[in-house]
């Protein structure tokens, strides 16, 4: 579903991806763990082109993100219009939540499937009560994002995201925000999408989620992909001196 | 101190009052028409990553934010029909000048306004598929505007003020027409009591309902 081969990516001279390749297959929940810095939220802002990737290629099914090649070979820059359509089809999770302010909760859920595709509005505002119930807030429809608490704010944003109906969500860092008692409300939210099938890329600094959620978990640290692997094997038999570095460090 | 106060003359000349104010709202009225037209746009060209489109708007803001709106008007005056071959009223060339003027500041108000949108509510539209004018016009600027109602509103009451420039090119607005009535009537003290009183009558109720709304947009929050 989506396939990165020798990602790289710099900010000015600071190398932050040094050539990532990983594939994420459908319905697959793919944890993303690593130190601070180490590119995780890069990584994931490239897979849907938050950020430009300068060097390798990363499809989302058949489509490369981002660039076109050229019938040379060379690849060029995409029209925004394409990367736009490649967008609604990834549903992004931030660790700020970021919901539309001057918004209520069911029209921020409302927003991308009115404004950009365009959808008829009772279609679009029944299926977003039913998300609005999903994610346990049905009461909430009509209040702003700033009246809410982190952990509502965040099952807001997951919904947002639901309403685009994408093939593929991205999550970074998505309870880091939240004060510890809040944290299980959104876990709880995100594995009950993992059960439904939803393919997932994860950036979590949560390691039982890692652990229980993910199908497999990828390390990294400045900026390598250090190991992907099923949870038991990262968690019990890291093959990597970092790995075992890091989980120690987290996990006391 | 026994300065007699006649405020009867200025009753007499009443609609001296009243037709220098509707001068002086015309010019605030095109000056701000021309620097919403112009400022927008500037506003947003500043904001381009394009060097080429940058430049040119960023020097025609500093430039006129650099001098004073007198000197520019006086230049815009007795150049504007020179390089453009036009002849125009002073009235004209005032309002074309402090709409100039008034382009630059709104540009900056402007920007100030949507670079305070921080980069997460970007990140959000451009994540659910907006385009960068879906994401301008449905996520920031709605929230940018109301920033920038303050600053606009001072700049506002600002340009009612500067229109008495206009009086150094003989334009007809509120100064000038005091400034004759003074020569008929050898009252300057009443005059101008009552010129600074029809300024604040103009201008108050605006930043009045500009609190307001501030208030308002606060409590809605
Ligand atoms: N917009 C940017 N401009 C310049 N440098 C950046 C930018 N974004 C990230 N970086 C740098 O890239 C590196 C990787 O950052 P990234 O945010 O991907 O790390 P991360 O693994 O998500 O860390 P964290 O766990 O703290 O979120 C860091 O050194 C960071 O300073
Ligand atoms: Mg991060």
């Amino acid at each position: 579903m989506i396939s990165a081969r020798n990602v790289r990516k710099s900010f000015g001279t600071h190398l932050v991806l040094k050539g990532i390749d990983l594939d994420v297959v459908k319905g697959e929940v793919l944890a993303i763990i690593g130190p601070s810095g180490s590119g995780k939220s890069t990584l994931l802002r490239c897979m849907n082109f938050l950020e430009e990737y300068d060097g390798g290629e990363i499809w989302f099914g058949d489509e490369l993100v981002g660039y076109r090649k050229t019938a040379s070979g060379r690849l060029v820059k995409d029209s925004e219009a394409r990367v736009a359509a490649i967008r609604t089809r990834m549903g992004m999770v931030f660790q700020s939540f970021n919901l539309f302010p001057h918004m209520t909760v069911l029209e921020n859920v409302v927003e991308g499937p009115r404004v950009v595709q365009r959808r008829k509005r009772d279609e679009v505002v029944a299926e977003a009560k039913q998300l609005l119930e999903r994610v346990g807030l049905s009461a909430k429809e009509d209040a702003y994002p700033g009246t809410l608490s982190g952990g509502q704010q965040q099952r807001a944003a997951i919904a947002r995201a639901l309403a685009m109906r994408p093939d593929v969500m991205l999550f970074d860092e998505p309870t880091s925000a939240l004060d510890p008692e809040l944290v299980g409300e959104v876990l709880d939210v995100m594995k009950a999408l993992a059960a439904d099938g939803m393919t997932m890329v994860v950036v979590t600094h949560e390691m039982s989620f890692a652990r229980e959620v993910g199908d497999r978990v990828m390390m990294m640290d400045e900026g390598n992909q250090v190991e992907i692997a099923e949870p038991a094997t990262i968690f019990t038999n890291p093959s990597h001196p970092r790995t075992v570095e890091f989980l120690q460090r987290v996990l006391r | 101190m026994d300065y007699t106060w006649h405020f009867q003359v200025v009753w007499d000349y009443r609609m001296v009052f009243v037709r220098g104010a509707l001068v002086t709202a015309q010019i605030t009225f095109w000056a701000v028409v021309i620097g919403l037209l112009l400022g927008l746009p500037l506003g947003l060209m500043r904001r381009s990553e394009m060097r080429l489109v940058r430049a040119p708007a960023a020097g025609f803001i500093e430039l006129f934010r650099s001098t004073p709106a007198l000197v520019q008007l006086v230049w815009i005056y007795y150049s504007l029909p020179i390089l453009t071959g036009l002849q125009m009223s002073s009235v004209v060339s005032v309002s074309i000048g402090l709409g100039l003027h008034a382009a630059a500041y709104f540009a900056e108000i402007f920007r100030a306004g949507v670079n305070s949108i921080g980069r997460g509510q970007w990140d959000a539209a451009r994540a659910i598929g907006m385009t960068y004018s879906q994401a301008m016009r449905r996520i920031v600027l709605p929230q940018a505007v109301r920033r920038m109602v303050p600053p606009f509103i001072n700049e506002f009451a600002s340009l009612i003020k500067l229109t008495t420039l206009g009086s150094a090119l003989a334009v007809d607005e509120l100064l000038h027409e005091a400034n004759n009535l003074i020569n008929n009537t050898y009252r300057p003290l009443e005059i101008y009591t009552v010129l600074a009183v029809a300024f604040a009558v103009l201008i108050y109720p605006i930043i009045f309902f500009s609190q307001r709304l501030e208030q308002r947009w606060q409590r809605g929050q």
